[in-house]
């Protein structure tokens, strides 16, 4: 036993002391980080003032357009939005909203024209020159007719580019030609609000057993998490293939085998490897959920509606056991190769054999995210070599009930233990066969008949 | 044989490898405290005998025992190999590499330092103890190779072509350690096919040849048996002597002299008569024990 914990600790160090380890382990939640925060910062920039002028030709609108550029009537409007899609909302989250409006009103001064009585064009002729000195930046020609559907709402601005500015404006201007229309047509704001209001529909998924539950995960959630995994486990199912292939190559394994025996070599190897892998993992895990947590509340705080996957604590452990599952399946089939071939590029020609199997997996999530009831979605999320991928998504998708869980974890420990006695009756003696790939008809005879 | 003194023992072992026979009926013991030298052509059988020794590979027929017993895992830590094969990790660093192969061995920790650091002393590699191994010259990593074969302080040794790749300072170095591990009363066994190293550091040696054994025992013994008949010869003329297919089995030419090697049934002081009388002038005539490289290629050959 202690031989064998020699090989775990080598192993686990091995792959855990590496720059390349600590880079992405590290450098992932952080890459992560920056694809939410960065551009919630950008987003804070104070940009310049925009000067603007509105040449109202209908003569209404114009005060109308300026209280609504106001910071606390586009505070009202976010926190509306915000209202929409959270049921509530923290006291710190109404602060952050005030924050943001203020940010953006802040950014227009309104100066003041009178366009009555002039045509289109001199009003043009004249703005167009205090832009080229640079006196303003922008104008919007507001129409005499604001009803009629040939009538033209038009933005002249030297920051045509800026889409924060223009979609503030463009919804400032709808709301004022809202109120207008309203005014006109003799319904008051308020009435509106509640003619208008959207329903908001929740989806109650109803389980096997008719009992209700809550909301599931988002579909996407699911797949990109499914590809993530196939990733890890291809990562380190070619890691334990390096390992073995340098190990062959370097003519260490006669030393190792004198010393021990070759399945404690085998699974010290295994145990180790998958022992770093679930530290990277548990690292991200950890990382993610504080990620998430402060994404979350900064995008619905900025009025950016998001939803939590609602992830429990068993998902995540769940998660973790098919994790291991996954990794002891792919890790042995790679350590199968690599105990038969001489080289990695010999061992890479037959690495195409777990990748396609984990790319199938992969398009059953598919499937299986669809209708995760399916029979489909129970026959592939519980057979070996695909549950690994394809239970976690199902589970995240709606948790199915125990025992076919239970079952795929127990048909997935039997295929490990299979595919551990294969693998350990080729390694033994494929790792003392140099110079030469064996045959498939010699690894049949070292499987079964020695 | 003394049992109590038995190192290791090979009854009529068997290994065939599919239709290729490896080692046939082979049998042979080593006492312990002596210097067993396995020698034998490339090919003869030698490294496949010695993986069954060491338990990487088991025996098709035949049985092997070490110090009196079959070979379980506490016997095999009572074992030292360094394979022809020499391996090393080439990233890890010099300590964290015989930290570990003294750990396979089930040394612990804080003997397996004490024991690191007095081998890398007598190595002359205490300076390369933080250095990763591709940093090592060939006779460096060999040299650490060889102490990670002793770290668990074995009582049996088992060293495959331990001078293969070094330079001869670095030879004579290793013959010097291999002496010293000897007067420690420990057993060693090496595989060679240097003769001249096995005559001088060999009490017993086992000759094989096409998976079977064609020679063992002591070394003396085996050199004075074949001794009676080989003559150191310098003289001229006489060559009609020399050439007689019924006296002189073959010679071997050297600068100045010849070794002339006589049939089973020729007889020294029949030689040097029927010299005499021919008319030739012999300046030496001296009866000699043939090199082990002479029994060697005699053996192999016929």
């Amino acid at each position: 036993m202690n031989k064998f914990f020699a090989v775990v600790k080598r192993e686990y160090k091995k792959v855990v002391f590496t720059w390349t380890f600590l880079l992405t382990t590290f450098l992932m939640p952080f890459i992560g980080a920056m694809f939410l925060v960065v551009p919630m910062l950008i987003f804070t920039i104070e940009g310049e003032q925009t000067r603007i002028a509105f040449a109202d030709l209908n003569g209404n609108l114009a005060e109308r357009l300026k209280k609504n550029l106001t910071p606390n009537k586009l505070a009202d409007n976010l926190k509306r939005t915000a209202e929409g899609s959270l049921d509530k909302l923290e006291p710190s989250q109404n602060k952050q909203i005030e924050e943001t409006a203020k940010l953006f009103g802040g950014n227009f001064k309104i100066i003041d024209y009178d366009a009555s009585g002039k045509t289109p064009s001199e009003i043009k002729e004249f703005l167009n020159s205090l832009v080229a000195k640079k006196e303003l930046d922008a104008y919007i020609i507001i129409p005499k007719d604001i009803d009629s559907t040939e009538s033209k709402f038009e933005l002249y601005s030297r920051k045509a580019g800026d889409f924060i500015i223009n979609s503030t404006l463009e919804s400032a201007l709808s709301d004022a030609v809202r109120s207008q229309r309203l005014l006109d047509a003799d319904i008051s704001e308020e009435k509106l609000r509640q003619i208008t209001r959207r329903v908001k529909l929740e989806k109650r998924p109803i389980t096997e057993t008719g009992a209700e539950k809550e909301d599931g995960a988002d579909p996407m959630s699911g797949f990109i998490i499914a590809s993530f995994l196939m990733t890890i486990l291809l990562i380190y199912g070619q890691a334990i293939m390096a390992a073995i292939v340098e190990e062959k190559e370097t003519k260490i394994s006669e030393v190792l085998f004198s010393s021990a025996r070759p399945f404690e070599l085998l699974m010290g190897k295994l145990v180790g490897v998958g022992l770093a892998g679930l530290t990277q993992l548990a690292i991200w895990l950890a990382a993610a959920s504080l990620l998430l947590g402060f994404g979350a509340l900064s995008a619905s705080a900025s009025g950016i509606p998001i939803e939590l996957p609602s992830i429990t604590l068993m998902v995540v452990i769940y998660f973790l056991i098919f994790f291991l599952l996954g990794f002891f399946i792919y890790a042995t089939i790679y350590a199968f190769i690599g105990s038969m071939v001489t080289n990695m590029q010999e061992g890479g020609q037959f690495a195409v054999l777990p990748v396609m199997i984990l790319i199938i997996g992969l398009y059953f999530c598919f499937a299986v995210v669809r209708d995760p009831n399916s029979s489909l979605a129970f026959w592939m999320s519980i057979a070996p070599f695909f549950a690994p991928i394809v239970m976690p998504v199902r589970i995240l998708a709606e948790v199915p009930p125990f025992w076919h869980i239970a079952l795929a974890i127990l048909l997935n420990g039997v295929a490990i233990i299979g595919l551990t006695w294969l693998t350990s009756r080729v390694y033994r003696i494929g790792m003392l066969m140099y110079g030469k790939r064996a045959t498939i008809p010699e690894v049949w005879k070292w499987i079964w008949h020695s | 044989m003394d049992e109590m003194n038995t190192t290791l023992s090979v009854e009529h072992v068997t290994k065939r490898f599919g239709d290729f026979t490896a080692v046939e009926d082979l049998s042979f013991s080593v006492q312990s405290g002596r210097v067993f030298g396995f020698l034998g052509p490339n090919g003869a059988g030698k490294t496949t005998t010695i993986r069954m020794i060491v338990g990487i590979t088991i025996p098709d027929e035949g049985k092997i025992q070490l110090f009196g017993s079959g070979i379980t895992p506490g016997i095999r830590d009572r074992i030292g190999y360094l394979p022809e094969e020499r391996g090393l990790y080439k990233k890890m660093k010099v300590l964290d590499q015989l930290r570990y192969f003294a750990a396979l061995k089930g040394v612990a920790q804080k003997e397996a330092d004490k024991r690191i650091d007095f081998w890398l002393g007598r190595m002359q590699l205490s300076e390369w103890k933080s250095k990763k191994t591709t940093d090592l010259s060939k006779g460096m990593s060999q040299k650490l190779q060889f102490i990670a074969t002793m770290l668990h302080n074995p009582d049996l040794l088992i060293l495959d072509e331990p001078f293969s790749g070094l330079d001869p300072v670095n030879v004579e170095f290793m013959k010097e350690v291999i002496a010293e591990i000897k007067s420690q009363d420990k057993t060693i066994i090496f595989s060679t096919h240097l003769m001249e190293t096995a005559e001088k550091l060999c009490d017993d040696i086992i000759l094989l040849n096409k998976s079977r054994k064609v020679l063992s025992g002591k070394l003396r013994e085996i050199k004075a048996s074949y001794g009676k008949n080989v003559i150191s010869l310098r003289c001229s003329g006489g060559e009609a002597v020399l050439a007689d297919k019924e006296l002189v089995a073959h010679i071997v030419e050297h600068s100045d002299e010849k070794e002339i090697f006589l049939k089973e049934t020729g007889r020294a002081k029949d030689l040097l008569a029927r010299l005499v009388e021919s008319g030739a002038d012999v300046t030496k005539f001296e009866s000699i024990e043939p090199s082990l490289n002479d029994i060697f290629i005699d053996k192999v050959k016929t």
